[in-house]
């Protein structure tokens, strides 16, 4: 990948962290502290959930090693995604170059399992030893005669939210707009940055089905390629999560003309905003008036559920540490429980969703902008807080602080989104608080001081 | 009381109406396949046909069954007290590795990288190194840092020598930390290469200002090696040497920090072999190593050309004979002789072998994994009647497979097996599909293969992502076998018990 074109990637002008700087760029990494994926991590987070193509990793064994079928992006059909391809270069090749191998395996791929399209990962290996993604890529497609679409986004470009935008910079560039829809429909929507972790769009698409909303694609949970092909022809773009693909909305609302918002589906609240801000972007009245019927009676449908465990969870006090729109997001449907968040993550937050936070918490809302484990908990015990909210890489050093803990990243396995979602998430705080393991741990040891 | 909630999972949501409605509407999208094109497709992909292409493949890996050099270099890393593993490289290799241990210790991780970027691609590492062993040191106190490389690092050919020389020239760690370190490029070798690479790292540089004493201290030495069962195994070795009454030090025991209590405390650093120890290593009689595989080379060489220690690395202590074998070497080396109570232990394991030896004998079954993890698993099966008929093996070497080969094939229940050195589990699905077996063995990559092809998965190796515990049982000694008995025979009767109909739901087994 040409620096010059990272350099200008890293400038995203929407990124509000950037915007009025002068010298503006997205956070680099610092050397010898514990960090976070890397850009081609990021990449294929972003694109491995688009299910029937097929996702190939240009490098050594380990990048994709690591990877394979980890995280609980679900499909609801094809499930070639979840095979691993890999090049699995050696000695050889890192001396020799690995663009013969890649173009064997992608000629392999497609006459043997004819998919859709074909995406090719750039690593740090193959990045450093000059292989020609690109070239490579549009020689085998022509030849094997499906997309092959590179995805040059090698890991030490950045961070894994630069990996996300690099995805997203691949798909503007080689898919979005290629396809047409077969039939018209006068309402669509893209969800972009909706992953279906645990089967989440799943509890949001009935709900888009009773307003006869037609969503066209879920960048990219449970997406298949001609979705995100035909992504130009939605009325509108809802960013669910992930900022950093906030530059495939930009530059869809610049050549398309396709307005966009930040919206959550955590929380019945943020759910029926959402719901009624798709409709309205659309503007349609008639829409309109049924979103608002719907949030009003989706509310009162879960309404008695939700006030049961709002009952045990009131005036108990949460600690937030996540990224994104989820850092805002989910300090509402925790709110709504009647429970205090007394500090929030904001690592991967942008100054707009520090704003919103600073709107929900009150002005002396606590930001952790750092979340070294230990950090966290002195932050926990500070406050005396009930539960840690946060994800998978957190989960084991809180439990051996004997905190109670909920999962809400890419590792969990309940879906909180809708309405259902919020109960959801208010039975699993509830429960996670509840734990008589959690009580046993609590109490000290019967046997006093041991000899 | 609490109410119980209610969650539908998406087995059951999918059948709903509202959800199916959904799902047909994706069809316009889709473009996919006919189910007919799609069920011609997956024949072909059973043909024989098919097989033999399969094997022809060789730019492609698909469904790969091993994992890179640094993985294993942080799992040796670890095994010492104080010791933050720091990796020269881009980041998200060691951020992979972490989640990797995360998700199959379901413990706290720690370690650092120096977050290589496009800069240090063009201008080398030095810079990052700098900053990094400064910032880790300031950050984490470490009483070690073990700097292991990724392949980037490895590419520009970043000499760590000289740029760990350079880092205390520019003072940015105390004079007095030790720094041992190890190349662990990824496009050669493996996870268990990696971990042997940084065994010798970390032993030559804790001991290399122990000077030779004339006698022997009357210890022996222990390196576990690359294990997913580390924790369960190093405390049944110690059990054991101590019922022995055998004087020993762990070298690498990570028992304890991928295994802390619960006491409310997070523990960066929590047990391990200390730097005292690795010195009275360097003088001990002998040293064995449970797991050749990952002392192949680096660490081989080390006993024996620097420690001139006699090394004993060939004898897993799995399976019967195995743990016997074992347990006869450690007894003729250090004059201890085996105990009444594991001699106990032993009749017990073999109680349980003859127990359920109905459920195992003549039962086929094909297994993947680290190769000697593998090697010693079909030597127990095989001692319970068991015949191996594919067994993968992505990171053993050709003359590792040979010898296997000539053994199985002098065995009655082997004589049918095939060894693939260098294959992966998409070439283990077509040999499953030409000769169907009744049971596989390996780590949770299995768990598709094992579904589609309808048969139990035996969860043996690493990782082991979607299981809790089993890093806390053993799997050698005569414990072991019990464990591994249990988990392989009550798997099965599950899967009997499934595919029963009415009529076989006997209550004994
Ligand atoms: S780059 Fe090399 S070291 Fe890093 S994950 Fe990939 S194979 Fe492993
Ligand atoms: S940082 Fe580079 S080498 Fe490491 S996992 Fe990411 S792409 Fe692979």
């Amino acid at each position: 990948m040409n620096l010059s074109t990272i350099r200008e990637l890293y400038k995203e002008p929407a990124c509000s962290h950037n915007a009025g700087k002068k010298d503006a760029s997205c956070p680099r990494p610092t050397p010898g502290k514990a960090a976070g994926g890397c850009s081609f991590d990021g990449a294929q987070i972003t694109l491995a959930p688009i299910t029937d193509a097929a996702h190939v990793v240009h490098g050594p064994i380990g990048c994709v090693g690591n990877t394979w079928n980890n995280r609980g992006s679900l499909s609801s059909g094809p499930r070639m995604n979840r095979m691993a391809f890999t090049t699995d270069l050696n000695n050889n090749d890192v001396v020799f170059g690995g663009e013969k191998k890649l173009y064997k395996a992608v000629r392999e791929i497609a006459a043997k399992y004819s998919p859709p399209a074909i995406f090719v990962y750039q690593t740090c290996v193959t990045s450093m030893i000059g292989d020609d993604l690109e070239a490579l890529c549009k020689a085998v497609s022509a030849k094997a005669g499906v997309p092959v679409i590179p995805v040059d986004a090698p890991g030490f470009t950045g961070t894994k939210n630069f990996g996300n935008r690099l995805a997203g910079d691949s798909l503007l560039k080689n898919v979005i707009g290629t396809r047409e829809p077969v039939t018209y429909h006068p309402f669509n929507v893209n969800l972009i940055g909706e992953f279906n972790i645990a089967g989440e769009l799943w509890g949001i698409l009935p709900l888009l089905d009773r307003l006869n909303i037609r969503l066209i694609c879920s960048l990219s949970g449970d997406a298949r390629f001609h979705e995100v092909a035909m992504m130009h022809r939605a009325n509108v773009n809802m960013m669910v999560c992930s900022r950093a693909l906030l530059n495939v909305a930009r530059r869809m609302k610049e050549k398309y003309g396709i307005p966009y918002f930040e919206g959550s589906f955590y929380g019945s609240g943020n759910t029926s905003e959402a719901l009624i801000t798709i409709a309205r972007l659309i503007g349609d009245e008639g829409l309109i008036k049924r979103a608002e019927a719907l949030a009003v009676e989706e509310t009162a449908r879960i309404a008695p559920r939700l006030e049961k465990l709002r009952e045990r969870l009131s005036g108990k006090k949460a600690l937030l540490y996540t990224g994104g729109v989820k850092s805002w997001s989910i300090v509402g449907a925790l709110q709504e429980l009647g429970m205090k968040v007394v500090a929030t993550g904001t690592k991967k937050s942008t100054e707009e969703d520090k704003a919103r936070i600073k709107n929900l918490m009150g002005e002396e809302a606590e930001l952790i902008s750092e979340g070294a484990p230990r950090k966290l908990l002195e932050v926990f015990k500070r406050h005396g807080a009930d539960i840690l909210l946060a994800g998978g890489r957190n989960q084991y050093t809180a439990l051996k602080a004997r905190i109670p803990f909920v999962d809400v990243n890419q590792e969990r396995h309940i879906p909180f989104t809708g309405y259902d979602g919020h109960v959801r998430l208010a039975g699993a705080v509830a429960g996670a608080i509840e734990s008589p393991a959690f009580r046993m741990a609590r109490t000290p040891e019967p046997f006093g001081d041991p000899l | 009381m609490t109410e119980q909630l209610k969650v539908r999972d998406h087995n059951e949501l999918f059948h709903l109406e509202e959800y199916q409605v959904s799902r047909d509407k994706k069809k316009e999208f889709e473009k996919g396949a006919s189910p007919e094109k799609l069920a011609e497709t997956r024949a072909y992909t059973c043909s024989e046909d098919y097989l033999k292409k399969n094997f022809d493949r060789k730019a492609l890996t698909i469904n790969p069954a091993k994992a890179c050099q640094p993985l294993g270099a942080l799992l040796a890393a670890v095994g010492f007290d104080g010791c933050m593993p720091y990796v020269h490289g881009s980041q998200g290799c060691a951020a992979y590795f972490r989640s990797h241990f995360i998700r199959h210790f379901k413990e706290p991780f720690a370690a650092v990288s120096d977050s290589m970027t496009e800069d240090a691609a063009v201008f080398g590492g030095q810079k990052n190194m700098i900053e990094g062993l400064k910032n880790a040191y300031a950050l984490y106190k470490p009483k070690i840092m073990a700097v292991s490389t990724t392949c980037m690092a490895e590419v520009i050919g970043d000499d760590l020598n000289a740029f760990i020389k350079n880092s205390r020239k520019e003072g940015a760690v105390p004079d007095g930390l030790p720094i041992p370190f190890a190349h662990t490029p990824s496009f050669v070798g493996s996870h268990v290469t990696g971990y042997d690479n940084m065994m010798r790292g970390m032993l030559f540089h804790l001991a290399q200002n122990v000077k030779a004493t004339e006698k022997d201290n009357g210890k022996i030495n222990i390196i576990p090696g690359f294990d997913g069962f580390t924790v369960g195994n190093i405390r049944e070795i110690r059990r054991i040497l101590d019922l022995m009454g055998v004087d020993y030090i762990i070298l690498g025991d990570n028992s304890e920090t991928l295994d802390t209590p619960q006491d409310g405390e997070y523990h960066m650093y929590y047990g391990g072999t200390t730097i005292e120890e690795v010195a009275q290593a360097r003088n001990a009689k002998a040293t064995f190593a449970l797991l050749p595989d990952s002392v192949e080379k680096s660490v081989t060489t080390l006993m024996k050309d620097d420690w001139g220690q006699p090394f004993e690395a060939s004898i897993v202590p799995l399976g019967l004979s195995g743990v016997d074998n074992w347990l006869m070497k450690v007894s003729e080396i250090t004059g201890k002789p085996v105990p009444k109570a594991l001699e106990a232990e032993r009749g017990r394991a073999l109680d349980a072998m003859t127990d359920s030896g109905y459920y195992l004998h003549g039962k086929r079954f094909a297994i993947y994994g680290d190769p000697s993890y593998v090697e010693a698993l079909v030597d127990f099966y095989m001692e319970m009647g068991a015949e191996p008929a594919h067994i993968v093996v992505t990171n053993g070497s050709k003359r590792w497979g040979r010898a296997l080969q000539k053994k199985l094939e002098g065995s009655d229940f082997g004589k049918n097996a095939k060894v693939h050195h260098g294959a992966d589990l998409w070439h283990l699905r077509s040999l499953m599909i030409a000769e169907p077996v009744d049971f596989l063995v390996g780590n949770t990559h299995g768990k598709i293969l094992a579904r589609e092809m309808k048969v139990p998965l035996i969860r043996l190796g690493f990782p082991i992502f979607d299981r809790h515990h089993l890093h806390r049982y053993a799997t050698f000694g005569y414990q072991g076998i019990i464990n591994i008995l249990q988990w392989t025979v009550n798997t099965l009767l599950d899967d009997v018990d499934n595919k029963a109909g009415d009529f076989n739901l006997d209550f004994v087994r």
